[in-house]
């Protein structure tokens, strides 16, 4: 009996740090926004009880439903960009290359740099009026005019490359990480077989791959969705809101300070936002998750 | 082995090196302020009066960086001197200052004298951050600065909370170089002029890549803000779409400007990418010689002194009106506030004295002098030098400048006239139409927010704004 109270004890106190930090930065907040998003609130004085009124708004509300139109392209387009990408990537890098290990160091490296050093290369890159891009192209008499890479006709594809180039170092190491986990002598019996490459992809490398590109799929739907940082650097949603993605849309609610002169904080709705946008990644995923049920199990 | 390891070195050290390059920019406001809290520990050593005592620590909190040498200078002089055993430690905060001061003030950790501008103390007071100063102004203050004491500026429901010292003025910035290329003599007066000289500039300079016009469209209320709002008040319209005679917001004047601005976007005459510029990179290209003219705050010429040191010859002159005609006033804008007391300082008294040593006339006059501001308090403007400082002169308060009576600041639903008037300049669309949506939301917003009690109205049918102040 005194064993287990010691044992209880002792699970108590390991597991009290990360009880303590999830209902601190987890919990609570989360708490906090489903209260609030029944509220008119600005950060200051007595919050207002308004009912529904701020999911009435939502309803309503043009800019943020053109808000989740806008995710729904960049998220399709980086996922479309993304994830092939890193799967051929880890894929090359899988077999014996010369350098492979310096060049998977380098792909992974846009994952940790700042997301603000990368805004503004990149800002550099694509500007019309002296970007490197253009100036490129004008030099290769490929365009006689520079090309508006940040104007409301390009602006989107210029975000998703953007994300693409930050994004498939990291998916690449995951892929890399389920290939290699893969039994070489599948691959051997295989070749002995008489299987060619292709077909060892397609019948080994693929199948063997599911689970983990299963979870890998997921986290990258997620991240593309909930995408939003290096947009409001390069262009804060603009032109005319054309980049305007839902994360950044609830973010420039909750902190609107960032932008030109000073709107009141809109907490109450933002709560409604978030909860909103909550539920939509929730859906998307829970639906993914739904549909690539097979993925995870090995015939 | 040794080829991993030294891929993996490789690749680590420029992910650092490039990581590190991406810090904070809080980091310069903590070096400083390190920098200062070195300073104010030496200076805590010799304090001239009450030895045996600790002295009284104050923190002061600003997100001002152009002039923090010589706010730095002024305030260790003050710890050296100051005969109540007073010592203050400077923050220079970079970015979101307003958000680093709310949780300042959450988490009781908030400053004691903070800087207020007119953006953020109608804010601050309403969170019940600020200590009204009313019972620190003596008749001489009262005298010095009472015609600059104004409702929901420095004084919200009867209490004051700060004082003012400078200002800033909106002045259209053009390149003499460029307009005399272009054959244009005098900077335009009118906004069919400004539409005309921004396309004569454009087909000169054009192969040269150099532009007619430009503003900081990335953030298209910030952009107007500094552009818009002068052309209307010296055009005799409220800037930012309030109609002070009928207290209701009226878009119709604003929509006028915005033709011309959608025409010069046609013509082309706009710089490309202006889409996306923020204001640092739109100085950057004006700086290099490749945009004609745009329209900005008084804080210009300290940028092209410090931030971006140019060899082209530009200046500073009144924005162009709606018809040539000058019927209202420029409007100084951001006077009024400067610093201003914690409600949750335990040294009030000690904050007032270091506050009241920030306004004395010698600081006020040199802070003018060296153009860190334009000085706005009748006293200071009266005895002190012009900046010497390019292209100030066309900056200064004249005869065309006065201050205004605040607008409400109000949120709507939807788009703010800003992003609904770009969107209109760059897609074109039902002007009329647009103009009588953001009337309709924002006089809905203005509605709620008097049934809140958030703001007050008052019209005022005989308001001229020849004569703003009345």
């Amino acid at each position: 009996m005194r064993l287990r109270w010691k044992r209880l004890g002792e699970n108590t106190l390991f597991l009290s740090p990360s009880i303590v930090l999830t209902a601190a930065l987890g919990v609570y907040p989360l708490i906090w926004m489903l209260r609030y998003m029944f509220y008119d609130y600005a950060g200051y004085g007595s919050p207002l009880f308004v009912g529904l009124d701020n999911f009435r708004r939502l309803l309503r509300d043009t800019l943020f439903w053109e808000s989740v139109g806008n995710t729904f392209i960049y998220a399709g387009g980086k996922l479309l960009l993304t994830l092939p990408l890193s799967l051929l990537l880890a894929v090359l890098l899988n077999g014996k290359l010369r350098g492979g290990n310096l060049l998977r160091g380098i792909y992974f490296m846009p994952t940790i740099i700042s997301t603000a050093v990368i805004s503004v290369v990149f800002y550099t890159i694509f500007n019309s009026y002296n970007g490197m891009v253009n100036a490129a192209l004008m030099k290769l008499h490929l365009v006689s005019q520079p090309i508006d890479w940040l104007g409301p006709k390009h602006a989107m594809l210029t975000v998703v490359l953007v994300a693409v180039w930050g994004a498939v170092g990291n998916y690449m190491l995951l892929f890399l990480a389920g290939l290699q986990s893969i039994p070489n002598d599948l691959y051997e019996s295989a070749a002995i077989d008489g299987a060619n490459a292709g077909r060892r992809f397609w019948n080994i490398t693929l199948p063997m791959l599911a689970p983990v590109a299963q979870l890998v799929v997921m986290l990258a739907i997620i991240a593309s969705l909930k995408g939003y940082e290096s947009i409001m650097l390069i262009t804060e949603g603009g032109p005319i809101g054309k980049t305007e993605v839902m994360y950044l849309y609830l973010y420039k609610l909750l902190f609107p300070v960032s932008t030109g002169s000073p709107v009141e904080q809109q907490l109450g709705y933002g709560s409604a936002v978030g909860f909103a946008t909550a539920v939509i990644v929730g859906t998307i995923t829970g639906l993914y998750f739904l549909l690539s049920r097979r993925m995870n199990k090995l015939d | 082995m040794r080829r991993k390891w030294a891929g993996i070195g490789l690749s680590l050290a420029v992910a650092i090196g490039l990581a590190g390059c991406g810090g904070n920019d809080n980091n310069s406001g903590s070096s400083n302020s390190g920098a200062t809290n070195g300073q104010s520990a030496e200076n805590t050593t010799t304090p001239p009066a009450e030895s045996n005592k600790p002295p009284v620590q104050l923190k002061y909190w600003t997100d001002d960086r152009h002039d923090q040498e010589y706010i730095k200078d002024m305030i260790n002089k003050f710890n050296e001197t100051n005969e109540d055993n007073i010592q203050v430690e400077l923050t220079v905060m970079s970015e979101n200052y307003t958000q680093s001061v709310d949780i300042a003030f959450s988490s009781k950790q908030a400053p004691d004298v903070l800087r207020l501008k007119s953006g953020n103390t109608a804010g601050f007071v309403k969170k019940g951050y600020l200590e009204p100063i009313d019972g620190f102004l003596t008749d001489d203050i009262k005298a010095e600065f009472g015609k600059l004491i104004l409702d929901d500026v420095n004084r919200f429901d009867g209490k004051v909370y700060s004082l003012a010292n400078t200002g800033n003025t909106l002045r259209l910035v053009y390149n003499k170089d460029i307009f005399a290329k272009a054959g244009i003599a005098n900077p335009p007066a009118s906004l069919q002029e400004m539409v005309d000289d921004a396309k004569k500039i454009t087909e000169v300079g054009k192969a040269d890549g150099i532009y007619g016009f430009a503003l900081n469209f990335k953030s298209p209320k910030s952009a107007f803000d500094r552009s818009i709002r002068e052309i209307l008040s010296l055009s005799g319209y409220q800037g930012l779409g309030f109609d002070l005679k009928t207290g209701q917001f009226d878009f119709a004047p604003y929509s006028q400007v915005i033709e011309y601005f959608k025409t010069m976007y046609e013509d082309g005459s706009i710089l490309p990418g202006a889409e996306s510029l923020d204001i640092d990179p739109l100085r950057a290209q004006f700086a290099a010689g490749k945009i004609g003219m745009y329209l900005s705050f008084s804080t210009e010429p300290g940028v092209y002194q410090d931030q971006f040191p140019t060899d082209i010859d530009w200046a500073g002159a009144l924005a162009p009106t709606l018809d040539g005609q000058i019927k209202g006033t420029s409007e100084i804008v951001s006077a009024g506030t400067w610093l201003g007391i914690s409600a949750q300082s335990a040294n009030k008294e000690a904050a007032w004295t270091f506050m009241k040593y920030m306004y004395g006339d010698e600081i006020l006059k040199t802070y003018h002098e060296k153009g860190f501001g334009l000085a706005v308090v009748p006293s200071i403007v009266e005895q002190a030098g012009n900046p010497e400082i390019n292209g100030m002169e066309g900056f200064l308060v004249g005869e065309h400048d006065s201050l205004w009576p605040v607008s409400p600041s109000v949120t709507p639903e939807g788009a703010n006239y800003g992003d609904a008037f770009f969107k209109y300049m760059l897609a074109g669309g039902d002007l009329a139409a647009i103009t009588q949506d953001l009337n309709a939301r924002y006089n809905a917003a203005l509605s709620q927010a008097v049934e809140k009690g958030e703001v007050a109205v008052t019209p005022n049918p005989a308001f001229d704004p020849a004569n703003p102040q009345g």
